[in-house]
């Protein structure tokens, strides 16, 4: 199994840089595991306990990074630690990106039986990345993911989708397909080990991971373009169809109100703005 | 250059259960402003083209043209009866390289056409997954979250799009997307690679995913006249093996509609995340008030204790353009500063009261009675005279 990891800044005090013009600057800001990525490793956790799954992790990053690989491989358990680094990869849209992981993900040893990413990112948070990989790797997608299942023999998984849409009420969805497949995980996914073995394996392969991720340098493989095999047109800005043109502030709205301003600290002010709501909550008005 | 090849705004329709998704009349709305536009400066024979998936769905193609689409074309087949993103990816990938719906969109254009010159899905559960697969197999651009449109042409010079040299892009699709805070614009281009020597490349469609509430739909007219394609798919067995097995409706714990009043908070808790959320609740409580948020506060960005966080930092609480419209006889903002996706989602409300340190944060032109000042300082005060109001009223 693989998962992908989304390594973003560390938005944490004193591990942020920013450059001369305001923006991030990446090389200089430490990169941490991303919280929806970490939830993805959880989630492959669940299958290395359940299944005996064997688990790679696949990253891409401007700069080698360190804490991050290090945060996943102790989730996760991970054998093995993919990371593409080139700076033919940078500046990369969300095609871009996924030609890049997908042409990763297939160069990992074995059968990659599922694939999970995160929901989507903190930092650039399309959302879009996930379903291109898979599409490019020909897996079914299957996004929002609050908890899963895999039936060994039927070669199938079974998972609950947690879907939300505008004006109507949210739907639980279960779904089945066929391995290999890939999924993304909902922020609000849960598991747990339901038997004692299922605890005593998980506690046993936390305290591995713990001393495995200590020398992560071991099982860390280091890929360029070249080493991947992509194609220079696919990738990076060249492979990118979308470019950022503009940044802006979103101009300030029309007023549909004029407030009258009350001052906190005054306490008739406060005692008025008390009434007032009371009056707007007793008002007879039918709506 | 090769825009012949590329015609046509295609907008993908959501239905659920026979029930077309508001966020679909909304972005048939913004197709349809901007192609009056594109028709009258450009080319009146391009089309705003409405593609609908489902089982016994006749009907709704009529309603898509009365709400402003000129052609529908429309899969009525028991497969695409619910949504599944591999059958979908590919029927919709179908239907926008057909040359034979192209002579029916549009004949003068058929003999050329290769792909749709825009493209619009929505922003949510579905969409967002149908347009990143569909834009795989289409092999062209895709910008997400988008709440503004604009078509011009620009000359845009790029280190890699034009080798550093001025080019001038014709009709060229501006997609704007907020950033989390709704305070920042981006504006996001999908462009050719028009250079020499580097890899010269056509991407089109220009796509985009747009955020639901973000537009408003046209009035429908239902004596508006469009062409409706009914397209037979070509199914393979193999695009149909994922399965829905069940789905089940689940109730929200957040109930807006039926409360007098909503209390919202946002990211004047920053101080004191914990200790504020737990004034907005005591604050709430004696209003018998349900309790929203602003967008940022869903993205967890502020510590809290599990149970605070999983029971107030959470989607379903969001008010505004990607959460919930809501319209209470009260409503108090604390800390919020009322960027304008939280505004369309309050602005029903019959008053509103803001408390805010800065008085020159947009809230204050979209509330009642704005108490200048930080949320920790003022809700103790207001909780206090509250208490004794209601007293006086008891005894």
């Amino acid at each position: 199994m693989a998962v992908v990891v989304k390594l973003e800044p560390d938005f944490s005090e004193g591990s942020i840089s920013y450059n001369p013009d305001g923006t991030l600057n990446r090389n200089e800001t430490k990169s941490t595991l991303g919280p929806h990525s970490r939830i993805a490793a959880q989630a492959a956790f669940y299958a290395k306990v359940k299944y005996g799954a064997r688990i790679s992790v696949a990253s891409m990053s401007g700069h080698v990074a360190n804490t991050a690989l290090q945060q996943a491989m102790q989730t996760c358990d991970a054998e093995v630690l993919h990371l593409y680094n080139d700076v033919l990869f940078a500046g990369a849209d969300t095609l871009g990106t996924a030609e890049t992981l997908k042409a990763g993900i297939s160069k990992m040893e074995g059968k990659m039986d599922i694939v999970f990413s995160g929901h989507r990112a903190s930092d650039g948070e399309t959302g879009q990345t996930g379903p291109q990989i898979a599409w490019k790797l020909g897996f079914p997608f299957l996004g929002h993911v609050i908890s899963y299942d895999v039936n060994l023999e039927k070669r199938t998984i079974t998972v609950k989708r947690l879907l939300s849409l505008q004006g109507m009420p949210d739907v639980i969805e279960e779904v089945e397909a066929p391995l290999p497949v890939f999924i993304a995980i909902d922020p609000s996914y849960k598991h747990s080990f339901d038997t004692v073995s299922e605890r005593l394996t998980s506690e046993k392969y936390q305290r591995e991971a713990y001393e495995r991720a200590k020398n992560y340098k071991d099982r860390l493989q280091v890929f360029n373009s070249e080493k991947l095999g992509v194609n220079r047109g696919l990738i990076g800005l060249a492979g990118s169809p979308t470019i950022v043109y503009d940044v802006q502030r979103v101009p300030k709205g029309k007023a549909t109100r004029h407030a009258e301003v009350l001052d906190g600290s005054n306490p008739e002010h406060i005692r008025k703005a008390v009434a007032r709501m009371r009056e707007a909550l007793s008002a007879m008005v039918t709506k | 250059m090769t825009q012949e090849y590329y015609r046509h705004l295609y907008v993908v329709i959501e239905q659920i259960d026979g029930k077309i998704l508001p966020v679909s009349f909304e972005m048939l709305g913004e197709a349809r402003r901007l192609f009056d536009d594109f028709n009258a400066r450009y080319s009146s024979n391009e089309k705003v083209v409405a593609i609908i998936l489902g089982h016994n769905i006749k009907e709704m193609s009529k309603e898509l043209i009365a709400y402003g689409a000129d052609v529908v074309v429309s899969v009525d087949h028991p497969e695409v009866k619910d949504i599944r993103n591999i059958i979908y990816t590919k029927i919709i990938s179908q239907i926008s390289t057909d040359k034979e719906i192209a002579s029916k969109i549009e004949p003068s254009y058929a003999s050329e056409f290769k792909k749709p010159r825009y493209m619009f899905f929505a922003a949510d559960s579905i969409g967002r997954h149908l347009s990143s697969t569909v834009l795989v197999e289409l092999d062209s651009g895709l910008a997400s979250d988008i709440n503004k449109l604009v078509i011009r042409d620009l000359e845009v010079t790029h280190q890699i799009k034009t080798a550093g040299k001025p080019v001038n892009f014709k009709k060229t699709l501006e997609m704007y997307r907020p950033d989390f805070s709704g305070f920042l614009w981006t504006t996001i281009l999908c462009l050719d690679n028009r250079n020499n020597p580097v890899i010269e490349r056509d991407y089109s469609p220009q796509a985009c995913s747009i955020i639901a509430g973000a537009f408003k739909p046209i009035s429908p007219d239902p004596k508006r006249i469009g062409v409706i394609v009914d397209y037979v798919p070509k199914i393979d067995e193999k695009d149909l093996r994922v399965k829905i097995l069940s789905r089940k409706v689940i109730e929200s714990e957040v109930d807006f509609e039926s409360r007098r009043a909503v209390v919202g908070f946002g990211r004047g808790i920053k101080d004191a995340p914990e200790k504020n959320i737990k004034l907005v609740e005591e604050f709430a409580k004696h209003l018998d008030a349900e309790i929203g948020i602003s967008l940022p506060i869903s993205k967890n960005v502020y510590p809290a204790s599990p149970s605070i966080s999983s029971t107030y930092m959470i989607p379903a609480r969001v008010i505004g353009t990607s959460g919930r419209k809501i319209s209470p006889m009260l409503y108090v903002a604390f800390g919020i500063s009322g960027a304008s996706q939280h505004v369309t989602g309050m602005e029903d409300s019959e008053f509103v009261v803001a408390v805010n340190p800065d008085e020159n944060s947009p809230i204050k032109d979209q509330c009642d009675i704005f108490i200048k000042g930080r949320m920790e300082d003022i809700i103790p005060l207001l909780l206090e005279e509250l208490k004794q109001q209601q007293q006086v009223v008891q005894a």
